[in-house]
C-alpha cells in the first residue's frame, strides 16, 4: 500500500479484523492473568487497529526508532490492548500475550518503559497527554521533524484537570502534528462518567480549549480513518477525535452494561465469547504498519560539559535561584538539546536567564505545574532533549503524582524548585516549600541537590544534566556569599566547610542553614567552642560516610539544621544514615508547625534554624 | 432571591468611592510593607466593593457566621484588597492594614485563617474554586440554606486544571448557589496570560463547563450590579475585563508591575490621585443575611456499637474502613464521604449505600475532591472522609499542604498501599504516603493492622483537628484485636511480648502480618522478638518503642510496604537516633516494583516474613560477634 493511501473496502474489512483479533488477544490474556481491564480495551479496539495500521508510521521491529510517530495509552489500564497491538504488528510473540501481569513478564498491569514501546508509564489517569504535548513540541519546534504524536484517552480521565492543562497547552502551541482520541465509553471505575454519551458536550469543551475537533463512532474503522486523515490536513490546531463507544464492545451480555470495570472475564464463558468475537474475523490478513518519514537529525544529549568554569569571587553575595538562571543559561550553549520549562515564575526562578539566552529552547508552561512536568517528561523522551523545569519548590508538590510517574517511567527529568524554606519571608506560607525534601527523597532514583552558593548550584546544574533519572534542585531566595572557588563537586559527597582538630560537635546545614551554622561556628569559636560545619550537597545520595566519620570526630554528636519541615528532610535522612550506628546522636532543628509571613530572619528565630538556634543547641549538647 | 433592582446614581457613586478606598489601603499596605502584590488588588477593586457592599449578605462584625455568604479569595496574592474590604466593612480598624506581612500581624501575605473572615488559605493557585464548590455543595445539599458562594479568581490561574475540575464539578452538581468572577486583567507574574483579553474565549470555556457565564466591564460597577443581580439554575461566571493596576497612572495595563509595591514617593502621588476621585466619605453597610442555616453539632461522635469482629476472622482492613465510616454515619447526620470514581476499591460504596444523600461523587479528580472536602469541612459544618487509592493523594499534594495550613479537619482514607495490592503495579501502589502524610504539620497518620483497629481509626479521625490520614490495604488479613481493646493517639500495642526477646520488630498493615509470621517461624528456633503495632505513625509512640527496644538490647527492625523514605523506619531512626545504644535496621521496598502477586512482591522487596527472619538473625548475630 502506498503510504498515506485511503483504504479500500476490503483494507477496511481488514482492519475490523485486526480490531476483533486485538479483543480476543486482550480477553485471553486477562483470563489467564486472573485480573486486568478487558472490556476497557474492548471499547477501543478499533481505534487501535486504525492507528496503528492505518494512521502511523512506524517501524514495529524498532519501537523507540526516533522517526517513528508517538503512541501514548493514557488510558494505562487497556494495557493488554496495547500490548496485543504490539503482537499484532509482529514485536511481540502471541504466546507472551498470556504471561501478561506475571512477576516474570514485562507485560505489567499498567504500561511501564521496560517495554520498548512505552515511552512514558501510565496507569495514573490523565497524564498521557501532557507528556503527548511535549513529544508534539518537540517533534514541531525542537526535532522539526514530521513524527506525529496520538494520545488515546479515556473518558473517566476527561475528569482530570490535568487533561485540560494539556489541552490548552496543545492549542496555545498550536501543536497540529498531535491527535488526541477519546474513547467515550460511558463507564467509569465504579458508575457511569459524569457526561456518559453526551459526545456533544465533550466537543464542545475541546472546541473551546482551541482543539479541531471530530465526533465519531469509535467502532466505525471508516469514521476513524477518515477524521485522522482529516487531522493530518489541518494546520495550527491539534486535533481531538471524540469517538463514541461501549464499555466492553464484543462481549455477549457485557457490552455497556455497569460493574465489569477491571474484571477479566470468567472461564467457563471464555470459549463462548471468544467464538463470538471470531465469528466477526472475515479475512486473514495480516496488516503492515506504514513505514516513518526518515527526517529527525541525530543528536547526543550525554556528556554535557560547561563551557567554563564558575566564574563567582568567594565572598560576593549571589542568591542560588539566580545562580540555577546563570548555570543553566550557560549550560545552553554547551549542548542545543538542552530546554527549559517554567510555569509564569520565571522572573522569580531565573529561568528567564536562560530564554533570554536561548528563547526558541524555552518553553512557558503558564500556572500548570502537572502539565509542565509532562510536557517535560514528554521532551525528553527517546532521548530528545535534557529538560529542565522550575518553578517554586512548594508548587512541585502540585506535581507530585506526575513525577512519581515520572520516577516509573524512568525518566531524566531534572526539576528546579526555588523559594524554599521560611527564609523566603514576607509571602507567607503557601509560598514556602518545606516538605520539598521529603516529597523528592520518596522518588526512587531521585537526586537531590542542595547547593548552599553560587558556585556549588552552577556545579549541580551540569551534575544533573548528565544525571539519569529524577534530579531535583533546591534553590533558596536569600543572596548568600560564596564559599567555594574551583572546587570539584560530585554527586554523593558532601564538603566539610568549617574543620579542626578540636570539633566538639557535627554540624549539618544546606542552603540558609548551612550559612547560619557558619556564622554559628564563628560565633562559637570566638567562645573556645570549635565545631564541624558540613555541606551534604547532595541530600539524596546522602554522603554516610563523611557525615559518620566526622560524627565519630566530634564525640558522636551531630545537630541537623534545615529550612524544611522535620519529616522527611535532613535531619531524618541523616538519621536513617546512622541509624545502624550505635554511639551516633543525632538533634534536628527544623520548621515545625504551620509557619507565617515575617521577615527572613524573624522567621528563622522564630522557627529555631538561626544561627542563635545552632549556638543553643552546641551548648546544650555539651550540658547534657 | 428577589429580581434585580438597579442601584440609583448615588448608590453606584458609593461603591465606586469604596472602590477606590480599596485600592489606597492596598496600595498604601503594601508600600508599608515593602512588598505585595497592590497591582492585583487594582484590579478587583471595583469587584470587590460591588460584592462587599452590594450583592452579599453577611455580618460584618461576625465574619464566620454560618449565615453569612462565603467569600473565597482564589487569587490570594490579591489579600491586601480583601483586609481593605473587611476594614471598610468596620471588622478590621484602619491602621492594622499597614501591619500587612508582619511578623506579629494577622495580616499575612496571603489569606490564612487565623483571619476570621478567612475559611480556607490561598496562595497557590487554582485551589479556591474547589473549596468554593464545598461551600456551595454543603449549603445546596446538606444545610440546605440560602447563603451564597463568591470566588474571586485570576486569570493566570485559569491555566490550573484544578479550576476546571471544579468548574466540571459546579456545572455537573448545579450549584447554583455559586459565582465565580474571573478578574481577567490579561498580565500574569512574568508574562502576558496565555488568553490575554480574550473574554469570549472564557466563556465558551464555562459555557461548555455548564456555567451560565456573563462578561462585563470588571470596572463598571453598574454591570457588576447588574451581573451578580442575575440568577440562573446553574452556576455563575461573571467574566470581567479588567486592567492590572487599574488607577495607578502609568503602571495601569503595564507589564513588570506584577508583586512589586510602588515606591514611597510615587505612592503618595497615586494615592492623592486616586482620592480625588472620591466623593464621599460615606461607608457602605452590607445587607444582613437571611439566618437559617441549620445549627450543627460534630463534636463528640461515637460510634453507634462496638466493632463486631471475632479475632482470626479475615478482613481487609480498606473494607474495615467502608463498613465503620457507614456506621459512623449513623451516629452523626454531618458525616459525609467523597471519593474519585473508587469507591468499590475504597469501600466508600458501603457508606453511600447507608446514606446516599451524605456521599459525594467527585469522580476522577483528586484535586477538587480534596478541595470538596476542605470546604464542606469549612465553619465545622460537616465531618468529612474522603478516600482514593493512597498514591492518587500524591495528585493533591498542594491541596493537602494548603489543606494543613487551612487548619482544615478533613479526614482522608488512602486504600490500596504498597506492593501488597499486586498485578496492577507500580502505578497503582501507594509507596510515598507516609512520606508525604508525615510532612504535612499537625497531621496524624493511622495505618491500622486489622479491621477492629481500622473501625477505631476512623472514629477517632472524626473528632481529631487537623488532616487525619487513614492507609488501608487490599489483602486480606486476619483481625488480631478483641472488640473491647482501646485505641488512642500515639500509642503503639505490643502485639508479640516474650521475656527473652530479642530484637524488636515494628510493622504496620501487610507487615504486622509478616512479623507475626516471623515470629511464629523465628520461635521453632528458640529466637523470641517482641512485635509492635505503631498504630499510628505521627504521632509515633516513642516511649513504648524505646521501652521495648531497651528491652531487647537496642536492637530495632522496622519493615514496611513503602519507599525507605520518610516512612516508619526513618519516623523511628529520627525518635530514637538521640538515645544512646539503639541501632534500627529498616526493611522497605527500595525501588520501582512491578506487576505480580502480592507474596511474590513482598518475598521480592524484602519485606515479608523470610525477609524478617533474615534480618532477625543478622542482628542477633552481628551482636554476638560484636560481643
Amino acid at each position: 500500500m502506498a503510504s498515506g493511501a485511503r483504504p479500500d473496502q476490503i483494507r477496511l474489512q481488514a482492519l475490523r479484523d485486526v480490531a476483533a483479533r486485538l479483543r480476543l488477544h486482550s480477553v485471553r490474556a486477562t483470563c489467564a492473568a486472573g485480573s486486568g481491564h478487558p472490556t476497557s480495551c474492548c471499547s477501543a479496539a478499533e481505534i487501535v487497529a486504525v492507528l496503528f495500521f492505518q494512521a502511523m508510521r512506524y517501524r514495529a521491529d524498532q519501537p523507540a526508532y526516533p522517526s517513528n510517530d508517538r503512541f501514548i495509552l493514557s488510558k494505562g489500564h487497556a494495557a493488554p490492548l496495547l500490548y496485543a497491538a504490539w503482537a499484532e504488528a509482529g514485536f511481540l510473540k502471541e504466546p507472551e500475550l498470556l504471561n501478561l501481569r506475571k512477576i516474570d513478564c514485562d507485560l505489567e498491569g499498567h504500561p511501564t518503559p521496560r517495554l520498548p514501546f512505552v515511552d512514558v508509564a501510565t496507569g495514573s489517569l490523565g497524564q498521557g497527554l501532557g507528556a503527548a504535548c511535549g513529544m508534539a513540541y518537540a517533534a514541531k519546534y525542537f526535532d522539526k521533524a514530521g513524527y506525529r504524536v496520538f494520545c488515546l484517552l479515556g473518558d473517566g480521565e476527561a475528569s482530570e484537570g490535568s487533561v485540560w492543562e494539556a489541552l490548552a497547552f496543545g492549542s496555545y502551541y498550536q501543536l497540529d502534528n498531535l491527535v488526541a482520541i477519546v474513547d467515550v465509553n460511558r463507564l467509569g471505575q465504579s458508575e457511569a462518567a459524569p457526561l456518559r454519551h453526551d459526545t456533544d458536550v465533550y466537543r464542545r469543551r475541546c472546541e473551546a480549549f482551541g482543539w479541531n475537533t471530530y465526533v465519531v463512532d469509535g467502532h466505525a474503522v471508516n469514521e476513524l480513518e477518515e477524521a485522522l486523515w482529516q487531522a493530518t490536513q489541518v494546520k495550527e490546531k491539534p486535533t481531538a477525535i471524540v469517538a463514541k463507544t461501549y464499555k466492553g464492545r464484543g462481549i455477549p451480555g457485557v457490552e455497556d452494561t455497569d460493574n465489569w470495570h477491571g474484571k477479566p472475564m470468567p472461564k467457563d464463558k471464555l470459549e463462548s465469547i471468544i467464538g463470538a468475537i471470531q465469528s466477526q474475523i472475515q479475512t486473514k490478513e495480516v496488516l503492515v504498519p506504514q513505514l516513518p518519514i526518515e527526517d529527525v537529525a541525530q543528536i547526543s544529549v550525554a556528556d554535557i560539559h560547561m563551557p567554563s568554569l564558575p566564574e563567582y569571587a568567594i565572598g560576593e553575595k549571589v542568591a542560588t535561584r539566580k545562580a540555577y538562571g546563570m548555570a543553566l543559561a550557560k549550560l545552553g550553549t554547551a549542548n542545543e538539546r538542552v530546554v527549559a520549562l517554567d510555569g509564569d515564575t520565571k522572573n522569580s526562578t531565573f529561568a528567564e536567564l536562560f530564554r533570554q539566552a536561548h528563547p526558541e529552547r524555552y518553553i512557558e508552561c503558564y500556572i500548570a505545574e502537572q502539565n509542565m512536568v509532562s510536557v517535560a517528561l514528554g521532551c525528553a523522551a527517546r532521548d530528545r532533549a535534557v529538560v529542565f523545569a522550575s518553578t517554586f519548590a512548594a508548587f512541585l508538590t502540585r506535581a507530585f503524582d506526575h513525577i512519581r510517574m515520572g520516577a516509573i517511567s524512568r525518566t531524566n527529568l531534572n526539576l528546579c524548585g526555588s523559594h524554599c524554606g521560611v527564609s523566603i519571608g514576607e509571602d507567607g506560607p503557601s509560598q514556602m516549600a518545606l516538605e520539598d525534601i521529603a516529597m523528592f527523597r520518596a522518588v526512587p532514583g531521585c537526586t537531590i541537590f542542595y547547593p548552599s552558593d553560587a558556585v556549588s548550584t552552577e556545579h549541580a546544574v551540569c551534575l544533573a544534566a548528565n544525571t539519569k533519572g529524577i534530579c531535583f534542585i533546591r534553590t533558596s531566595r536569600p543572596e548568600t556569599p560564596v564559599i567555594y572557588s574551583s572546587e570539584k563537586f560530585e554527586i554523593g559527597q558532601a564538603k566539610v566547610v568549617r574543620k579542626s582538630g578540636a570539633d566538639r560537635v557535627t554540624v549539618i546545614g544546606a542552603g540558609v542553614t548551612l550559612h547560619e551554622a557558619l556564622a554559628a561556628a564563628d560565633e562559637l569559636a570566638k567562645q573556645g567552642i570549635p565545631i564541624r560545619v558540613i555541606d551534604p550537597f547532595t541530600i539524596k545520595p546522602l554522603d554516610a560516610a563523611t557525615i559518620i566519620s566526622s560524627a565519630r570526630a566530634t564525640g558522636g554528636r551531630i545537630i541537623t539544621v534545615e529550612d524544611h519541615y522535620r519529616e522527611g528532610g535532613i535531619g531524618e535522612a541523616v538519621a536513617a544514615a546512622v541509624s545502624e550506628e550505635p554511639g551516633i546522636v543525632v538533634q534536628s532543628l527544623a520548621v515545625s508547625g504551620v509557619p507565617r509571613s515575617g521577615k527572613p530572619a524573624e522567621l528563622l528565630d522564630l522557627f529555631g534554624i538561626s544561627a542563635k538556634s545552632i549556638i543553643a543547641a552546641v551548648k546544650s549538647t555539651f550540658a547534657n | 432571591m428577589e429580581a434585580y433592582h438597579k442601584p440609583d446614581q448615588q448608590a453606584l457613586q458609593a461603591l465606586k468611592d469604596a472602590a477606590n478606598r480599596l485600592r489606597i489601603g492596598s496600595i498604601r499596605a503594601t508600600t508599608a510593607a515593602g512588598s505585595g502584590h497592590p497591582t492585583s488588588c487594582c484590579s478587583a477593586a471595583e469587584i470587590m466593593s460591588v460584592l462587599f457592599f452590594h450583592t452579599m449578605r453577611y455580618k460584618a462584625k461576625d465574619p464566620r457566621n454560618p449565615s453569612n455568604d462565603r467569600f473565597v479569595l482564589s487569587k490570594g496574592h490579591s489579600a491586601p484588597i480583601l483586609y481593605a474590604a473587611w476594614a471598610e466593612a468596620g471588622f478590621l480598624q484602619e491602621a492594622e492594614l499597614l501591619n500587612l506581612r508582619k511578623v506579629d500581624s494577622i495580616l499575612e501575605g496571603h489569606p490564612v485563617p487565623k483571619q476570621p473572615f478567612t475559611d480556607v488559605a490561598t496562595g497557590s493557585l487554582g485551589q479556591g474554586l474547589g473549596a468554593a464548590c464545598g461551600m456551595a455543595y454543603t449549603g445546596k445539599y446538606f444545610d440546605k440554606a440560602s447563603y451564597r458562594v463568591y470566588c474571586l479568581l485570576g486569570d493566570g490561574e485559569l491555566s490550573e486544571g484544578s479550576v476546571w475540575e471544579a468548574m466540571a464539578f459546579a456545572g455537573f452538581y448545579k450549584l447554583d448557589n455559586l459565582v465565580a468572577i474571573l478578574d481577567i486583567n490579561r498580565l500574569g507574574q512574568s508574562d502576558p496570560t496565555p488568553l490575554q483579553h480574550h473574554v469570549e474565549i472564557y466563556q465558551k470555556r464555562c459555557e461548555a463547563f455548564g456555567w451560565h457565564a456573563v462578561i462585563v466591564d470588571g470596572h463598571s460597577v453598574e454591570e457588576l450590579c447588574k451581573a451578580f443581580g442575575q440568577t440562573k439554575n446553574q452556576p455563575t461566571a461573571i467574566i470581567a475585563r479588567t486592567l492590572k493596576g487599574k488607577g495607578i497612572s502609568g503602571v495601569e495595563d503595564k507589564e513588570n508591575w506584577h508583586g512589586k509595591p510602588l515606591p514611597k514617593n510615587m505612592a503618595e502621588e497615586i494615592i492623592q490621585e486616586i482620592g480625588d476621585k472620591i466623593q464621599s466619605k460615606k461607608k457602605l453597610s452590607p445587607t444582613l443575611p437571611e439566618e437559617d442555616a441549620p445549627v450543627v453539632n460534630i463534636r463528640n461522635i461515637k460510634m453507634p456499637s462496638p466493632p463486631n469482629y471475632k479475632l482470626g476472622e479475615k478482613m481487609a482492613t480498606r473494607k474495615a474502613y467502608g463498613l465503620a465510616l457507614a456506621k459512623l454515619g449513623h451516629a452523626n447526620d454531618r458525616v459525609i464521604a467523597l471519593d474519585g470514581d473508587t469507591k468499590n476499591s475504597t469501600f466508600s460504596d458501603l457508606f453511600r449505600k447507608e446514606h446516599p444523600s451524605r456521599f459525594i461523587e467527585c469522580y476522577i479528580a483528586e484535586q477538587n475532591m480534596v478541595s470538596i472536602a476542605v470546604g464542606c469541612a469549612t465553619r465545622d459544618r460537616t465531618v468529612a472522609f474522603a478516600s482514593t487509592f493512597a498514591t492518587f493523594f500524591t495528585r493533591a499534594f498542594d491541596q493537602i499542604r494548603m489543606a494543613a495550613i487551612s487548619e482544615s479537619n478533613i479526614n482522608l482514607c488512602g486504600s490500596h498501599c504498597g506492593v501488597s495490592i499486586g498485578e496492577d503495579g507500580p502505578s497503582q501502589m501507594g509507596l510515598e504516603d507516609l512520606c508525604m502524610f508525615r510532612a504535612v504539620p499537625n497531621s496524624t497518620v493511622f495505618y491500622p493492622s486489622d479491621a477492629v483497629s481500622a473501625e477505631k481509626a476512623v472514629e477517632i479521625a472524626a473528632n481529631t483537628k487537623g488532616i487525619c490520614f487513614i492507609r488501608t490495604s487490599r489483602p486480606e488479613n486476619e483481625v488480631i484485636y478483641s472488640s473491647d481493646e482501646e485505641f488512642h493517639i500515639g500509642q503503639a500495642k505490643v502485639v508479640v511480648k516474650n521475656k527473652d526477646d530479642q530484637v524488636t520488630v515494628i510493622g504496620a498493615g501487610v507487615t504486622l502480618h509478616e512479623a507475626l509470621a516471623a515470629a511464629e517461624e523465628l520461635k521453632k528456633e528458640k529466637i523470641y522478638v517482641r512485635v509492635i503495632d505503631p498504630f499510628t505513625i505521627k504521632p509515633l509512640d516513642k516511649a513504648t518503642i524505646l521501652e521495648h527496644a531497651r528491652a531487647t538490647k537496642g536492637r530495632i527492625i522496622t519493615v514496611e510496604d513503602h519507599y525507605p523514605e520518610g516512612g516508619i523506619g526513618e519516623a523511628v531512626s529520627a525518635a530514637l537516633v538521640g538515645e544512646p545504644g539503639i541501632t534500627v535496621t529498616r526493611l522497605a521496598v527500595s525501588h520501582v516494583p512491578r506487576s505480580g502477586k502480592p507474596a511474590e512482591l513482598l518475598k521480592m522487596f524484602g519485606i515479608d516474613k523470610d525477609a524478617i527472619v533474615q534480618a532477625v538473625k543478622g542482628a542477633v548475630s552481628k551482636s554476638r560477634n560484636a560481643e
